[in-house]
């Protein structure tokens, strides 16, 4: 299959300008600013129909779109490299691996939306794809690919790369916005959405790293080019990280509609020898789980929501029968827990009593009823909060009690795992 | 029906249609016919931010359910407060936020009025699912739980009842501009707690105490006091400034036990500074006069009120027909009510018979013969504080405004904030405004004109002025000293193209305005700034309510209004002997300093002195205080001994203006009512009553009854008219010469302390909380050149006095100006200042 993100992952001088250049780089750029009006952009992007890697799908042609044309406000462009849901590591690699691939996206971006000012967030933790992408914007500066008048065609850019300060939430969206406002990273209520009232109360676009990564092959390849990979609504190629019990975990790009079987067997070798598959998380840590039987289903964002999942940012975690479904939830759940911003009731207050509730069975000390006032629990979070972020800790947690009840249970009732684990469990 | 068109929107929510203005939420409109949806994190001056999810409600088409909060009205809309899905995911809210929540309500001063006890009560169950040990954190500092933190002065913070609603973070933010008070950590780990390092000590600390729903935010001056539920309210208005903010006060039989927020859109939006919340408590001081005092033999002593009441009479009717009325003067402080004053002004005017009378006793008035007319004109100018929301640029001139007018300066941030307004400072020193100010400009001490007179300048050379003909201009531009743009910014010390950029920026805005305070009320030069902020207004085309000089204390307006000045418009004049039925004695009335000159001429003998304390506060202290000495009697009447009835011959025991129901008119013109919250204790009398039975005994009684008072006063007050700005009317200035101050090199200000407003607030325990003791507040870098820290002792000095202060050292100032409040009682400041303007100092610091 095709490597198009990661045609240059293996070599190790990708990451520079002149070894980016040498390999085609920086050609999409001056095709765009020679021979396309901002609308064109738009408009090809929405043709090729690519749609966002960070985790909802949503068509990028049509979200820069929806920046007001003619408000006189600022507008911003930022590319989202917050990574921190569990099993994703995708954008890590490729900020490491091809730097400028994302630069010339982000340009090209902030050109169809008529910004003048781009921002890259970083995790706080990144601080080798920080200093990838501050050396690859330095060199871009000095070629003349940023700055003002940008190769001769009258248009300015700055890019900024800014480092967060290490929070999940500081993915999403809007609290990714307040925190690069200066704010605490908290996410914010919709509507307003960001292309209206985003950064400083300014028309912005927020798109994932992969996303944009993905912009300059589409101009440089054309739309029939990206179609040819993908499916007719997931359309294009898509890294997948995997993890969990696998024999070859890493990142695997494949066209969109590969069958997970594939990914799982063929390029991740399966499970350990002696091992059976038990479960599959999808998409991301807060994606609910697929069985064994599922494992045919095609990766693309319509064929896994058809399979009661989500492709989410397309992070496979592999689970055997070694694990412990219980101990599985609770990891989950201590995770979001921490991760909650705060703001609102449901999340700040909910995941921290699913977390007492879960850990109790854990421990032993569940008691009959735990398990329904779970779910009770879960069903006054979901979609009763601010963003995703509680539905994310529900949805993994709901579907492990609904596919694995009987572990709970025997967890309540025995004060011990019905699955002896052989693993180490940190 | 109103259709999609117009500026209405038609929706239906629990069966029942309403049409609201497009843009109201859903949780507004359903209040608007009396449905009730619980809230925690709305509050309706702030942004709503959607966080506590109480508010949730169904629209139909929607999958989820919406925060009403944050949700605008649509066209058709159909809304359901009471679906099952609605009903249980309150239930849900509320269960998640008692998780944790102590429940302590028995001794949780909120109890009785905590949004969290009232709408679980409504909505909650009395279950609770939650099997834990309640979460309390140990502070890694103090190593306690959350209970009972001290954040501020007066703000106790109990992390524990916290719901999380961001409220007082919010409140701070948005509204106050302050960073003082913040969330910190994460998750349900979540605190509120003071900026690292620093307290919650803004001016507006209360309101966060106010708006916390619940009890996690208390103050000092409510806790453990009272239950809610045994006290009665009185609605009143701060008396401590001249912005008017509506108060409630909270009593029973005994005491007051807080002031809060009485919410007036027009004034004050329902935000309190924290004078007008904790300023109540001298009213409860036990060092209240409680005794009329009479001199006996040098040495005062407590006295029957008939035995003081006798002696003012006989001495006030002895010296009036034996010396004649011109020899009795009046003085009243700023802030005795509407009502006061003018019965006041009647006993003096109809009674002894003379037109010496004046409230205007904080600054030094000029020789006879100034022009008066353009100041007079823009202090009296028909402001509205809630227009200023509707300013695309502002001046704010000669104020430390935040200090000065707490309300009017929330409504400028309002104005920044929301409609995008332009605000310019300039000031001798920084104010708190630089961070909504597109430009601060300092000018050198004293040199308010010539900042002005630079102005115009540059509006002539630029020809930026409206309404005025060339000609006129070039005429006007003539006959202003200094002469030239270059020389007046050149002596206020800034430079040339911000001066021109801010006349630019003023004369391209479409509705700016134009606000002065105290800096040009104080100084010596005043008419003469007036002159210039006078012509400014007329060059720029400002209209004639846009520009004014705000009156300084609650009544200072009202007092103009009803006429305690010695000079009177015809129409006044004639307007008060046909209420009073009695003509006004043609005397010349002398105003305050002219009083004090002519008791040291001996032209006058005797002074009646109501609720002031001049020996302190008049910003001539070795002047005021010789005249003091001298007087042949003086009587007092006020709540607390002073340095003025210290001298006094006879003095009365006051009542406060919560003791008496009254009215203030503010700044605005705009004559607000306070009711009585307590009566005055056993020997304390009402200024209407001290001024009546004076007059009784006297044996020349006022006639009418406090109601008919009170129906004069608001005739008075609503029929007043003024002389409107002349929009093509121009003053000459001609700014006085600087006095010199050879030897004395810093340029002391003298004011209220931030925390503090005339000599009563050092009663008033909360407000020591947040200043205890003077102080010289100085630059850094002056503080290097005199080598001294934070705290260290010097001797403050000029040619008429010195005084030993610790130093404070402020970022705020720069170079060579000091500051140093005249609210406490131990340091005389006004022994430093003399009255022709000499306000210059030495400082040396004073070795151990
Ligand atoms: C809790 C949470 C965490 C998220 N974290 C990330 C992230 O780390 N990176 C990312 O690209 N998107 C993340 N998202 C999704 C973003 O909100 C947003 O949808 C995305 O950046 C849009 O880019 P795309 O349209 O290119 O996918 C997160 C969303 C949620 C709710
Ligand atoms: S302290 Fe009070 S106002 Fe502040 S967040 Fe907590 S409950 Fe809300
Ligand atoms: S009141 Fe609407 S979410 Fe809090």
């Amino acid at each position: 299959m095709e490597k198009v993100l990661f045609a240059h992952v293996d070599n190790p001088q990708q990451h520079r300008i002149e070894t980016y250049l040498a390999a085609g780089g920086y050609q999409a750029l001056p095709k765009i600013l020679r021979e396309y009006k901002p609308d064109d952009v738009i408009d090809l992007i929405k043709k090729s129909g690519l749609r966002g890697r960070g985790g909802a799908g949503f068509p990028a042609g049509m979200k820069w779109s929806f920046v007001p044309k003619t408000s006189p406000k600022p507008k911003y462009l930022c590319c989202n490299a917050d990574e921190s849901e569990p099993g994703t590591c995708k954008d890590r690699v490729l900020m490491e691996s091809d730097p400028h691939l994302v630069v010339e996206g982000i340009i090209i971006a902030a050109y169809a939306i008529q910004a003048h000012q781009a921002f890259i967030y970083i995790r706080g933790e990144f601080v080798f794809p920080a200093a990838r992408m501050e050396q690859a914007v330095e060199e871009a500066y000095a070629r003349g690919y940023l700055g003002k008048n940008i190769l001769g065609s009258g248009y300015d850019l700055d890019l900024v790369v800014h480092t967060g300060g290490g929070a999940y939430i500081c993915g999403e969206e809007t609290a990714l916005l307040s925190s690069l406002e200066g704010d605490r990273g908290l996410s914010r209520i919709r509507p307003p959405f960001p292309a209206i009232e985003g950064l400083y109360g300014c028309p912005t676009v927020v798109n994932n790293v992969e996303t944009l990564a993905n912009v300059p092959l589409i101009v440089n390849r054309g739309v029939d080019w990206f179609r040819s990979h993908g499916t007719e609504k997931s359309p294009g190629t898509k890294i997948f990280s995997l993890s969990g019990n696998i024999k070859r975990p890493g990142n695997y790009e494949v066209d969109l509609g590969t069958p997970l079987s594939y990914i799982i067997n063929e390029l991740g070798g399966g499970v350990p020898d002696g091992r059976t598959l038990k479960a599959i998380i999808p998409g991301g840590s807060s994606t609910p789980l697929l069985l064994p039987h599922q494992i045919d289903t095609p990766l693309d964002f319509e064929s896994v929501a058809q399979a009661g999942s989500m492709l989410g940012s397309g992070a496979i975690i592999v689970i055997d029968d070694g694990a412990c479904m219980v101990w599985t939830a609770m990891k989950l759940i201590n995770f979001y827990q921490h991760e909650s911003c705060g703001k609102c009731t449901p999340c700040r207050e909910g995941t921290a009593w699913l977390k007492q509730l879960i850990n109790r069975i854990e421990d032993g000390n569940g008691r009959p009823g735990d398990i329904d006032l779970i779910l009770d629990i879960c069903g006054n979070i979901m979609g009763r909060t601010i963003c995703p972020l509680g539905d994310a800790a529900v949805m993994p947690t709901e579907s492990i009690i609904k596919l694995f009840r009987n572990e709970f249970e025997y967890h309540i009732e025995h004060k011990t795992c019905l699955v002896k684990t052989s693993y180490p469990l940190a | 029906m109103a259709e999609n068109g117009g500026n209405t929107v038609t929706l239906t929510i629990d069966g029942r249609q309403v049409t609201v203005p497009k843009g109201t939420t859903v949780l507004e409109a359903a209040q608007s016919i009396g449905i009730d949806i619980p809230t925690f994190c709305w509050h309706p001056k702030l942004d709503s931010i959607g966080a506590c999810r109480m508010c949730l409600v169904d629209i139909e088409k929607m999958p989820k359910p919406a925060v009403s909060c944050a949700t605008e009205v649509a066209q058709g809309m159909v809304v359901s407060t009471t679906s099952d899905r609605i009903v249980a995911a309150r239930k849900g809210v509320l269960e998640f936020l008692l998780l944790n929540h102590p429940l302590d309500c028995p001794t949780c001063d909120k109890g009785g009025e905590c949004d969290l006890q009232d709408i679980t009560f409504k909505y909650g169950t009395d279950k609770s699912r939650f099997a834990f040990p309640k979460l309390r954190i140990i502070d890694e500092h103090t190593k306690t739980t959350f209970d009972d933190k001290r954040i501020g002065p007066e703000i106790i913070r109990n992390m524990n009842r916290c719901v999380t609603c961001f409220k007082c973070v919010r409140f701070n933010k948005e509204i106050a501009g302050e960073y003082d008070l913040g969330a910190y950590q994460r998750a349900n780990h979540t605190v509120i707690d003071a900026a690292p390092g620093e307290q919650v000590d803004n001016i507006y600390s209360g309101n966060v105490v106010e708006i916390c729903p619940v009890g996690a935010l208390t103050n000092t001056d409510w806790r453990y006091k009272v239950r809610v539920w045994l006290t009665k309210q009185a609605d009143s208005i701060s008396p401590h400034d001249a912005d008017g903010q509506n108060i409630k006060l909270w009593y029973d039989h005994r005491r007051i036990f807080r002031a809060t927020s009485r919410r007036n859109d027009a004034v004050d939006e329902g935000w309190i500074c924290d004078l007008a919340r904790y300023g109540y408590q001298f009213i409860d001081s036990p060092d209240r006069l409680m005794s009329p005092l009479i001199k006996r033999q040098g040495r005062q002593v407590a006295a029957t009120w008939a035995e003081a009441l006798e002696l003012v009479a006989r001495r006030f009717r002895d010296i009036r027909d034996k010396k004649g009325s011109v020899c009795i003067a009046g003085l009243s402080g700023g802030n005795q009510s509407a009502e006061t004053m003018a019965l006041f002004n009647r006993f003096f005017r109809t009674v002894l018979r003379s037109n010496s009378v004046d409230y205007r006793l904080d600054y030094i008035d000029l020789k006879d013969g100034e022009i008066t007319e353009a100041y007079n004109c823009l202090y009296t100018a028909p402001f509205q504080i809630a227009e200023l929301e509707q300013a695309d640029a502002a001046l704010v001139f000669a104020s430390n405004f935040i200090k000065e007018h707490p309300i009017v300066n929330l409504r400028l941030r309002k104005a920044v904030r929301k409609s995008k307004a332009r605000l310019f400072t300039a000031n001798p020193v920084e104010t708190k405004s630089a961070d909504i100010s597109v430009d601060e400009l300092i000018y050198r001490p004293d040199t308010e004109t010539a900042f002005v007179v630079a102005l115009l300048h540059a509006l002539i050379d630029q020809r930026l002025y409206k309404n005025c003909p060339d000609g006129r201009a070039m005429e006007l531009q003539s006959r202003l000293s200094p002469s030239s743009l270059t020389e007046a910014a050149g002596i206020c010390g800034i430079e040339v193209e911000r001066i021109s950029s801010l006349a630019r920026q003023l004369a391209s805005a479409q509705n700016p305005f134009i606000l002065a305070g105290d800096y040009l009320t104080a100084s010596t030069q005043r008419y003469q700034i007036g002159n210039a902020l006078y012509n400014l207004a007329n060059l720029l085309g400002v209209p004639d309510g846009k520009a004014i000089i705000l009156a300084s204390h609650a009544d200072s307006i009202g007092a103009e209004r009803v006429g305690l000045r010695p000079a009177l418009s015809a129409d006044l004049a004639g307007r008060l002997a046909e209420a009073w039925k009695e003509p006004i004695p043609d005397s010349t009335g002398l105003n305050t300093s002219q009083i004090f000159r002519a008791i040291l001429d001996e032209e006058i003998d005797a002074v009646m002195i109501l609720g002031a304390n001049p020996a302190m506060r008049y910003p001539d202290g070795p002047f005021v205080n010789a005249a003091l000495d001298k007087l042949d009697f003086l009587v007092v009447a006020d709540l607390f001994e002073t340095a003025t009835t210290a001298k006094a011959d006879v003095v009365f025991p006051l009542a406060g203006w919560a003791e008496q129901d009254g009215s203030f008119v503010n700044l605005e013109g705009r004559q607000q009512r306070f009711q009585r919250a307590l009566p005055p204790k056993a020997e304390i009398k009402t200024g209407l009553e001290i001024i009546r039975e004076i007059a009784e005994t006297m044996g020349e009684p006022l006639a009418g009854d406090d109601a008919a008072l009170r129906n004069e006063t608001e005739r008075l007050v609503s029929s007043w008219v003024r002389r409107p700005r002349v929009m093509d009317k121009f003053y000459d200035v001609k700014p006085a010469p600087p006095v010199g101050h050879e030897g004395y090199p810093y340029r002391l200000l003298v004011g209220n302390d931030l925390h503090h407003v005339g000599y009563l607030t050092e009663h008033c325990p909360s407000l020591i909380r947040f200043t205890r003791e003077p102080y010289v507040e100085l630059s850094p870098s002056l503080a290097a050149r005199l080598g001294v820290d934070e705290a260290a002792l010097v001797r403050v000095e000029s040619t008429t006095g010195r005084l030993v202060l610790p130093v404070r050292i402020s970022e705020q100032f720069d170079g060579d100006v000091v500051f140093i409040p005249n609210n406490f009682a131990a340091v005389e400041v006004n022994t430093l200042v003399s009255r022709d303007g000499g306000g210059w100092v030495k400082i040396e610091r004073l070795d151990e």
